[in-house]
């Protein structure tokens, strides 16, 4: 027996990767320069997926509008989860177009194809109802833990508050169709249905074989994770533009100017346009049409499709979303900071600035490190950014 | 105005394929369709209605035969009936011919028919085809000799296929219609256009006019009217057919909105270098022409008013016809380049106005997104928009994709401004349509109007198109009563119509005098207790007049003159689904009108 199809749970916001996911779900944000979920199918394509089902729901618009009826010659089909009511809940949704054994995994987490090969044989090979993924993590109080014996899953735990387990679930499954009525059957928590919940049932009632993987497995929680997953993606050259020279990417619809530089790892994706005298790069990543204006330097930095940063500016550390406008001689000077999101401090965080979808930064606006902008927050000229600025607002000296 | 299809060597399953293909070429035309399969005998069946209903009418029939064909109607001659529906037969039954086109000498043929004894079922001009080749055959001509002598009587414009009973060939011909071959393996296709087949192959021969076809089990063959073989070159088609699907939208029309940001991408790909300031559009280039005249039908006439403009600000005398005027009363042409602007490529009205200017000698471009278009290949030139297939019969990412490449063809034609600050703007169009897509309040202001009176729209400049193509988005989706008029034509007519039932849509862009202008015409409209739904970049005060504001980024003239109009598709397509309409398929209307 063989596994050729895939759910791909895509219907969350991550509201925790507020205020970057104003207008798209977590996994159309930039992993690199393609989002997240793009990676997600390179993975299933290449553990031989034929067909692959995306659970949407949280502008579902922007999954459907890039991806459109097919990804590399693989059929989509998309089922909506009007409302998001668990991981459970949205692999549900999927009922009506599945009925026969298949992978399913989040769309916002970048995993090696190894990874769902594994799965898939730990599930063929026993004859079982259900496998699924387990990671080794040092901490696993944050995660949802496991206990494996003899390759079968035995317990597992939500975010348990002891350091007693090593492993933990790592979201990638594979079932029998069985698994929506045992979806079905799982008691609501609170009006919401964790795929966690109807597993931890099957493991009380029958076997559900666990298998232990490793390579890259990178997820962003927060804004500034953007850029390890940036780096994790570069390193591994996880591309789809020609390589130009060692680890520089360039797509050839950009146009780099002679006198510009671009230093290993970076990545200049279709459209872009690099100006005389610029650096980009190190571990840089150009979305779509990006637009880099002379003399401006641009390293350790994801900027996503149709941003501007016009000339004189300098961005380290520095996350934007898509359309951002930074005029001439803006600095982010990047460096260490301490991040307050929603009311939580992070320490120490290695962040310059994120920039929302369409934050329009006239010119020589300096920012201090870990400034978050909202979405479309216009900042005039010669402002000095700091902290949390909300979407919309105007800032003037 | 019709969608046809045929097919040779299938294994048992030609029917589907016909009706599948046929599906494909609905938005032709959707009024009634039909099927002929040729075996030992001749099965026909044909119904009014879309194409799921010969779906349903053909499941409880055993039809089979080894060669076929189809056919998708749009009416011309007759209403759309069971009988009137293609394919049409001889008094034999033996002889079944689908159609598209209008054959201008039919009523002659059919009187001389009738006097000599044939029947005749349908209202149509194509039933002539079918008896004058059963006259033929009864000569004692073989099957093929027989398609060509009665074509050979045929005036007008045709692409015709035919089977004969009996015979596992299907013969083809065309004039002034498209037709295309495909090449499969041990298969092969025709039809009006490649999507027909698209699922079997990408190999695709246009047959050009005059010229005769024929397909069997064991290949192709292009032959002149002489009957002589013409060596055709095999091209390779490059749209996925999946593309055509709806990808989970409820309306083509609301994907093909949502795909302008990838459509106008595509459009500028390689084209524009904004640090160097150069547009690069091949040998366009060097035309240097010393006056534009645009011809186009429709949405892409408004297109080409844009277009006219924007040769008119650098000096260059450009105007837009209407195609079906120029073609019957052309203007002076003079040393005027003619240009014109076909989605399709196979707008009859716009080929007519074409080889009108074609032969009266002047050069001749075509804006088009099909490649190998009649258009494409019977002008001198050929600037593709490229923006993928569009289904939804109203166009929408084509009106963008053409505003676009229309932007291109001036930059790179006229040598008088610096190109950074226009090429800037429409590098950042993507980016701008994105935001009005993510933000766009439209559909509250559908909800809030969906039962006026009426709907106006106004605009001066590059606006004044903008608000023709509203209106007409309006009229062709709702079924409501909308009229665009350029601002300052309001008080000299249109104005009496304007009551607090007739919202009034006012494009007001930048802050210059014709904002202010405007902006004058919208508190005349106001002072009539109108709602004013004011669509803006909010540079000029006329936001303090108007009831609603429907906001753009702020831009140059050109590409905002882009961003409104998405705004507008916006509301239109809001205001149809609130309705009930069948938006991507409106009564009466077909998405290329291959007949004037």
């Amino acid at each position: 027996m063989s596994v050729r199809t895939a759910v791909v749970l895509a219907a969350g916001e991550g509201t925790r990767l507020r205020p970057l996911t104003r207008n798209r779900p977590k996994p159309m944000l930039p992993a690199a320069n393609r989002p997240i979920l793009e990676h997600v199918f390179d993975a299933l394509i290449a553990a031989g997926m034929e067909r692959i089902v995306v659970v949407v729901g949280y502008k579902h618009d922007r999954v459907q509008e890039y991806f459109g009826p097919r990804y590399r010659d693989v059929p989509l089909t998309y089922v909506m989860q009007e409302k998001q009511l668990g991981s459970g809940h949205a692999l549900l949704q999927a009922r009506s177009a599945v009925d026969e054994p298949a992978v399913v995994l989040n769309g916002d987490r970048l995993i090696e194809a190894e990874m769902i090969h594994d799965v898939i044989a730990a599930f063929t090979d026993h004859d079982g109802t259900a496998a699924l993924s387990v990671v080794e993590r040092p901490d696993t109080r944050q995660y949802g833990a496991v206990s494996l014996r003899n390759g079968e899953i035995v317990e597992i735990v939500e975010k348990p508050d002891t350091d007693e387990y090593r492993l933990i679930n790592g979201g990638v499954y594979a079932f029998d169709p069985g698994i929506f009525a045992a979806i079905a059957d799982t008691p609501r928590q609170e009006g919401e249905l964790a795929l966690t919940d109807t597993i931890a049932r099957l493991v009380e009632r029958e076997r559900v074989r666990g298998v232990k993987t490793g390579g890259m497995w990178v997820d962003a929680t927060y804004p500034w994770d953007l850029l390890t997953v940036a780096r994790e993606v570069l390193a591994r050259g996880r591309t789809v533009e020609p390589e130009r020279e060692p680890s520089v990417w360039v797509d050839e619809n950009a146009r780099v100017h002679e006198s510009a530089t671009l230093q290993p790892p970076v990545v200049v994706g279709p459209d872009c346009e690099v100006g005389p005298g610029t650096v980009v790069g190190p571990d840089a990543a150009l979305g779509r049409n990006v637009t880099v204006g002379a003399n401006t330097t641009v390293s350790r930095s994801v900027l996503d499709a149709d941003t501007r940063a016009d000339a004189g500016s300098t961005l380290l550390d520095t996350v934007t979303g898509q359309d951002v406008r930074i005029g001439a001689g803006s600095v982010v000077p990047g460096g260490r900071a301490e991040v307050c999101i929603d009311g939580r401090m992070f320490d120490d965080q290695h962040l310059g600035a994120v920039l929302a979808d369409r934050v329009r930064a006239d010119g020589c606006v300096s920012f201090a490190p870990g400034s978050l902008v909202g979405p479309s927050a216009h900042l005039h000229t010669g402002v000095h950014v700091s902290g949390q600025i909300d979407e919309g607002v105007e800032v003037v000296r | 105005m019709c969608g046809i299809i045929g097919c040779a060597g299938r294994d048992g399953d030609t029917l589907d394929v016909l009706v599948e293909g046929l599906s494909k070429l609905e938005y032709r035309g959707y009024d009634s369709a039909g099927v002929a399969l040729s075996g030992a005998d001749l099965d026909v069946c044909k119904c009014a209605g879309k194409i799921a209903d010969l779906r349903s009418a053909v499941e409880n029939r055993d039809l089979a035969g080894s060669v076929g064909i189809g056919h998708t109607r749009w009416s011309t001659h007759g209403p759309p009936t069971d009988e009137n529906a293609h394919p049409h037969l001889d008094c034999t039954g033996d002889v079944a011919v689908v159609h598209n086109g209008i054959i201008e000498n039919y009523q002659s043929l059919r009187d001389e028919l009738a006097t000599a004894g044939h029947r005749f079922k349908s209202d149509t001009d194509t039933e002539v085809v079918p008896h004058l080749i059963e006259d033929a055959l009864a000569d004692g001509a073989d099957p093929e000799s027989a398609v060509r002598e009665a074509v050979g009587r045929l005036d007008g414009s045709y692409a015709v296929a035919v089977v004969v009973a009996g015979v596992d060939t299907v013969f083809a011909a065309r004039n002034d219609s498209p037709l295309v071959l495909g090449l499969g393996e041990d298969a092969y296709y025709l039809a009006s256009d490649v999507p027909a087949f698209r699922d079997h192959t990408d190999r695709v021969v246009y047959i050009d006019d005059g010229e005769f076809a024929r397909i069997d089990g064991d290949g192709w063959t292009v032959s002149d009217e002489s009957g002589a073989v013409v060596e055709k070159p095999v091209d390779t088609v490059e749209w996925d057919p999946e593309e055509t699907g709806k990808s989970g939208y409820d309306h083509f029309m609301l994907k093909e909105i949502h795909e302008q940001p990838r459509a106008l991408r595509q459009c500028l790909q390689g084209r524009v270098d904004e640090l160097g300031g150069q547009v690069d559009i091949g040998d366009l280039g060097t035309l240097n022409p010393v006056a534009v005249q645009f011809v186009a039908c429709g949405t892409s006439y408004h297109a080409a008013l844009y277009g006219a403009e924007m040769f008119r600000e650098v000096g260059i005398p450009a105007q837009a016809f209407l195609a079906s005027e120029y073609a019957t009363s052309p203007p002076p042409i003079g040393d005027a380049f003619v240009v014109g602007v076909t989605q399709s490529g196979e707008t009859a009205d716009t080929l007519s106005a074409l080889r009108e200017a074609g032969r009266r000698g002047a050069r001749t471009l075509a804006v088009t997104n099909v490649v190998g278009s009649t258009a494409a290949r019977e002008c001198d030139h050929v600037l593709y928009i490229r923006a993928g297939p569009e289904i939804g019969v109203a166009a929408s990412k084509t009106f963008a994709s053409q505003q676009a490449a229309l932007n291109l063809l001036s930059l790179a034609t006229t040598n008088v401004t610096d190109g950074r600050e226009i090429i800037a703007a429409l590098r950042d169009l993507p980016g701008d349509i994105q935001e009005i897509l993510d933000d766009s309040r439209a559909r509250e202001i559908a909800k809030r109007y969906r039962d006026a009176d009426a709907y106006f729209f106004i605009g001066r400049g590059y606006n004044y198109p903008v608000a023709l193509e509203g209106a007409l988005k309006m009229k062709e989706i709702t079924y409501e009563h909308a009229e665009g008029f350029a601002a300052g034509e309001l008080k000299h007519g249109p104005l009496a119509l304007v009551t607090e039932n007739t919202p009034v849509f006012a494009v007001v862009t930048g802050d210059d005098e014709r904002a202010t202008k405007t902006v004058g015409n919208v508190k005349e409209v106001e002072a009539r207790d109108a709602p004013v739904v004011a669509v803006t970049d909010g540079e000029s005060d006329v936001e303090r007049y108007a009831d609603h504001v429907l906001e753009i980024p702020a831009q140059h003239p050109r590409t905002t003159a882009v961003t409104a109009n998405v705004q507008l598709q916006l509301v239109a397509y809001h205001t149809a689904a609130l309705l009930g309409r069948s938006i991507d398929k409106p009564r009466h209307l077909a998405k290329s009108v291959t007949v004037e």
